[in-house]
């Protein structure tokens, strides 16, 4: 006997499960079902998110691509838009907020900060990176701190961290500020090329490119965690003007995002994990796989569990922009620049 | 002859365009404070997508948002210079122009059309320009 029946029942006179008034009543359930489900595309909540330029092809992104890709915002009623505004920039962010270009905005923290005590009604609301690993990677003839001295490091934004941790990495290892020369270059990716095309001699890269780095054959001198506390990197801000009266918007985003966090650290979901970085930032699949690796394996707290703030890590960022000259005496409280109540009614402690 | 005269045509467009990209770079560094210089994306990032936001009379507008909408990726929105003049870097190789929609907004205006002016060539273009005209609506 074959395994399948070679006659389907119709063709073989055998009766069809359904008499043909139910099949009618069948398609009419689902073409009930399908109306249904264009009506909950059409009333869909619109919501912009700014991305920065600098983070569109880069790690930072991995939050977002994966909530979008997975449709986590989609379920939650959501039709998400990711815009990226130019000129972009780090401390163009919450511009984009104030002239109406998104709705909430990815920015790094001392940004907020620094917009918010220039007046900007802008909050964080949700963390998307916490302790970011930046790798020192250097030219290959480069063997050692001692030699990047009179050297060109590519720094991103002074007011950063990547900046600041960069410099106390140096400085924790005798290089200190004189001693070297500064490019202010935005962005892993543009960095990376100018440590490609021989200009700069040493840039702190993220993932993936401080993998990728190595296997081109540039060395790491050290990574920028080591240097540091921890602290808390990027965050979702909105302006609290605009929150008040959108609370159902961002309730329903730091639900999809606190289920794409979640998504990214269950290890069952690894494979289409690596495929989204793949795809966002024209990375191999080895380098991707190797920088969740590197993420989780053992845990180094580089993503928040579901987009949870940590006052003490935004209290950290405070104190290094003072430590840099940024911020003067008495230095701000760390709550001022958040709103967590939008966490707690999306059930995030 | 015919030939002739073709080349010419070909060579005075591809002198506008670039002409016309040389003064978009130019002005948007200005007035950007040198952001959007070499540094600010990765060259092989496919072509730039430039040009000027204008009224229905051919008059520029200043502080036009630009939205370049592409197919299954992020979109890009810049704002038009002093000159009413925009620019958009690349967004991936991978992107064919096809797949990407410039528009353009104001308030007190509506878009009326979108005029791609670089004329397509064999080779894959660095710079495409494309023009977004505008017309004044009455304040209700």
């Amino acid at each position: 006997m074959p395994p399948f029946p070679s006659v389907i029942p119709a063709q073989a006179g055998i009766q069809a499960p359904f008499p043909p008034k139910c099949w009618l009543a069948f398609v009419l359930v689902l073409v009930m079902y399908a109306d249904k489900q264009f009506e909950a595309i059409a009333q869909a909540i619109p919501l912009r998110y700014g991305q920065a330029i600098s983070a569109a092809k880069s790690i930072f992104g991995l939050p977002i691509f994966v909530g979008e890709r997975e449709g986590f915002f989609r379920r939650e009623g959501l039709n998400f838009k990711i815009i990226i505004p130019i000129p972009g920039g780090s401390d163009k962010m919450i511009d984009a907020l104030h002239d109406d270009t998104v709705d909430i905005t990815h920015v790094a923290v001392p940004f907020l900060i620094r917009a918010a005590l220039n007046g900007s009604d802008a909050v964080a609301v949700a963390a998307e990176f916490t302790n970011p690993i930046y790798s020192l990677v250097v030219k290959p003839e480069i063997k050692s701190f001692a030699d990047l001295k009179g050297k060109l490091i590519g720094l991103a934004d002074e007011a950063g961290t990547i900046s600041i941790s960069t410099r106390r990495l140096l400085a924790k290892n005798d290089v200190n500020n004189g001693d070297f020369r500064v490019k202010i270059i935005e962005g892993t990716p543009t960095r990376w090329n100018c440590l490609k095309r021989g200009e700069c001699d040493a840039v702190p890269l993220g993932q993936p490119q401080d993998l990728i780095a190595q296997k081109e054959g540039f060395h790491v001198l050290g990574i920028s965690n080591d240097a540091v506390p921890d602290f808390l990197y990027t965050v979702t801000a909105v302006r609290k003007s605009w929150a008040e009266k959108k609370r159902q918007a961002i309730t329903r985003y730091l639900r999809g995002l606190g289920t794409a966090l979640k998504f990214i650290r269950d290890p069952a979901n690894r494979k289409s994990v690596v495929k989204t970085i793949v795809e966002t930032t024209d990375t191999p699949a080895d380098i991707a796989q190797q920088t969740l690796g590197l993420f989780f394996e053992p845990e180094r707290r580089v993503l928040p569990m579901q987009g949870e703030i940590n006052l003490g890590g935004l209290n950290q960022v405070i104190a290094f922009m003072a430590e840099a000259g940024l911020l003067k005496q008495p230095l701000p409280n760390p709550e001022r620049f958040v709103e967590l109540k939008y966490l707690q009614a999306a059930g995030v402690k | 002859m015919g030939m002739f005269m073709k080349s010419l045509a070909v060579r005075a467009s591809m002198t506008a365009t670039l002409f016309a990209y040389a003064l978009l770079v130019l002005t948007c560094a200005a007035w950007a404070g040198g952001e959007g210089g070499p540094d600010d994306h990765v060259h092989d990032d496919g072509p730039n997508y430039f040009g000027f936001v204008k009224d229905t009379a051919g008059k520029t507008i200043r502080d036009a948002k630009v939205t370049a909408d592409i197919k299954g990726r992020p979109s890009v929105v810049a704002r038009t210079n002093a000159a009413g003049a925009y620019r958009i870097p690349g967004f991936g190789k991978d992107i064919s122009p096809n797949n990407v929609t410039i528009s353009c907004v104001k308030e007190g205006y509506k878009q009326t059309k979108t005029l791609l002016k670089t004329r397509p060539s064999k080779t894959p273009p660095t710079a495409i320009e494309i023009e977004c005209t505008m017309q004044q609506v009455k304040a209700k």
